[in-house]
């Protein structure tokens, strides 16, 4: 039962990070290659502060939020103003620092080693530390996190966004700051992140930087891809899909020795063959071509 | 002992070059950013491994053996997986995610067979030569005769022959290469088969001098990016000048700080000149919208 309950709190944590990355993927068209990235950002930051400095858990998790924003407008002011390959490759750059500083900088992140005893947080006193009393808080939180992102795209300012992602050079002509909106876009997404990065802390009261490394970042682009971008059921059904599909693939009974790789290796091909036969994902709505 | 650092910078970037060399081909004649390019250079480094060390055959023939696989290899991946997706007229970022794909499929299959470890052809110590206050060894010389030998066959082969303007051609505008008869798809088949020989070359090369595991491909791969971006993507010798940046800047910071920030390091250097000069040291000065 405890295991199905630790399968959902997954769920909830990818849901944001699907949901977030969707609106870069989906919406306006950005390939990030950096949401592990800030993901991580946001583990270590709210990590750091409660355990160093004693801060209570929804400041700590405002401040996770806030280094994202600032770091990600560190990325996106420069970056976004390029073209479309060049942004991939800012971010692959900015993933790739990040999770060096994280794993090199030992004096503050406890480098390689990572960072155990992560309080659980506590509400009025008390600690949220049984797995259903964590489902429920990650479940309102994610929650949180996807009604804020679903109202902002259906809003006039995710229809911009789609608009970007159709045409850049029309919208452009309908006179919106065309990179103005990507950077909000950019900024908003990577503090979503944040939250779930967080949640992750929390969750596993360990966090190292292996979890936040380029591969994650794949991952969670694939998760999006899988399921589909551009509208609100694709990074659901992505979540549900990859993150339920380990435990399906456990009754394969796939010795334990291959069984890391194995995944990857189903991972890679469901993106070759998606790219290649549905580039809109099991229910996108954006095709991505 | 700077002289030391800079001679090992030249080293490495002498390395980092053939990589880079065919990749910077792959991308600016074909638009394919071949992250699969790091698993090319991976499974050659195995297939090396397998030939000189598992069936003991000699070394030229294992070289040789490695070169073959690695052509039909860069072969087979733009056959059944990018011509398809040029045929469609895909954008960049599906083959970028198909690539990814591919480089994720074989490196974990590659993990499977032969596990996460480092394997090691060569327990000897090398042969080291001394030029005054230097010290190098002997698979480091080959290492830098091997680059000298191969950019120059390379680069007179882009330059002078039918194929190479081909390539050229072909890089400058698609359209009209099909318009005047030719086959592109023969031209891509020969730039993906010519990029993966030199990556496949490096990988024996540095798999004799340290050895391999099945993560090498992607570290190389992503400095060989920043080399051909760095150098000016659309100029086939800003590969080799990117790359000796890199390797120069990379034994500067093992010198003067420490081995361990060699990729952050590499990776502000991209986003550095991806801000200041997108168009890379080589390349021609313009505003990157019109790109």
């Amino acid at each position: 039962m405890n295991y199905i309950l630790h399968l959902l709190v997954l769920l909830t944590i990818y849901l944001i990070l699907s949901f977030s990355l969707n609106v870069l993927v989906g919406y306006t068209g950005l390939l990030s290659l950096a949401h592990a990235a800030f993901y991580g950002i946001g583990a270590y930051t709210s990590s750091l502060l409660m355990i160093k400095w004693k801060v209570s858990f929804p400041l700590a998790l405002l401040a996770g939020v806030g280094m994202a924003v600032l770091l990600s407008l560190l990325v996106a002011a420069p970056s976004l103003r390029l073209k479309g390959d060049y942004f991939v490759l800012a971010s692959l750059g900015f993933q790739v620092i990040v999770f060096n500083v994280l794993h090199n900088w030992a004096t503050l992140t406890n480098g390689p080693l990572g960072i155990p005893g992560i309080p659980k947080p506590s509400i009025f006193g008390v600690k949220i530390s049984s797995i259903p009393a964590f489902l429920a808080f990650s479940s309102i939180l994610s929650a949180c996190c996807i009604f804020i992102l679903v109202g902002i795209l259906k809003s006039p300012f995710g229809r911009t966004l789609k608009a970007i992602r159709e045409d850049e050079l029309a919208t452009l002509a309908l006179g919106k700051h065309i990179t103005a909106f990507k950077i909000q876009a950019f900024v908003i997404a990577c503090g979503i992140a944040a939250v779930a990065g967080s949640l992750y802390a929390w969750y596993v009261t360990f966090i190292d930087p292996t979890s936040f490394n380029l591969n994650e970042s794949i991952f969670i682009i694939a998760v999006v891809l899988v399921g589909g971008s551009g509208n609100i059921k694709g990074p659901v059904v992505g979540t549900l899909f990859m993150i339920l599909l380990p435990e399906i693939l456990r009754f394969l009974r796939i010795p334990d020795t291959v069984a890391a790789n194995a995944r990857q290796m189903i991972y890679g091909a469901l993106l070759i063959f998606l790219m290649r036969y549905r580039p809109q994902g099991i229910a996108g709505e954006y095709k991505f071509e | 002992m700077p002289s030391q650092f800079i001679a090992n910078g030249i080293v490495s970037g002498c390395i980092f070059a053939l990589v880079a060399l065919g990749f910077g081909l792959i991308y600016h004649s074909t638009k394919v950013f071949h992250i699969a390019h790091g698993v090319v250079y991976t499974a050659s480094a195995y297939v090396f491994y397998s030939l000189l060390i598992l069936l003991h055959l000699n070394l030229i023939l294992s070289f040789i053996g490695t070169l073959v696989f690695s052509a039909l290899f860069g072969l087979i991946l733009e056959r059944y997986i990018y011509y398809p997706l040029h045929k469609r007229g895909a954008s960049m970022g599906v083959v970028f995610i198909s690539s990814l794909g591919v480089y994720t499929v074989f490196v974990n299959f590659i993990a499977m067979l032969y596990g996460n470890e480092t394997q090691i052809l060569s327990s000897s110590a090398e042969k080291a030569f001394h030029f005054g206050s230097v010290v190098l060894t002997r698979i480091q010389l080959v290492e830098a005769a091997a680059f000298l030998l191969l950019s120059s066959l390379t680069l007179g082969f882009l330059r002078l022959t039918k194929w190479g303007r081909l390539i050229q051609a072909l890089a400058d505008n698609p359209q009209l290469v099909s318009v005047i008869g030719m086959d592109v798809r023969k031209i891509r088949l020969l730039i993906f088969s010519l990029g993966s020989v030199l990556a496949g070359f490096a990988a024996c090369l540095v798999a004799l001098d340290v050895g391999m595991d099945p993560r090498v491909g992607m570290n190389i791969l992503l400095i060989a990016a920043v080399a051909v971006i760095i150098g000016g993507v659309k100029v086939f010798e800003g590969a080799l000048v990117g790359a000796f940046l890199v390797g120069l800047l990379q034994n500067m910071v093992i010198w003067q700080v420490s081995a361990k920030w060699e990729h952050a390091v590499t990776f502000v250097l991209l986003i550095v000149f991806l801000l200041t000069r997108p168009e890379g040291i080589l390349g021609e000065r313009r505003r990157l919208e019109e790109a």
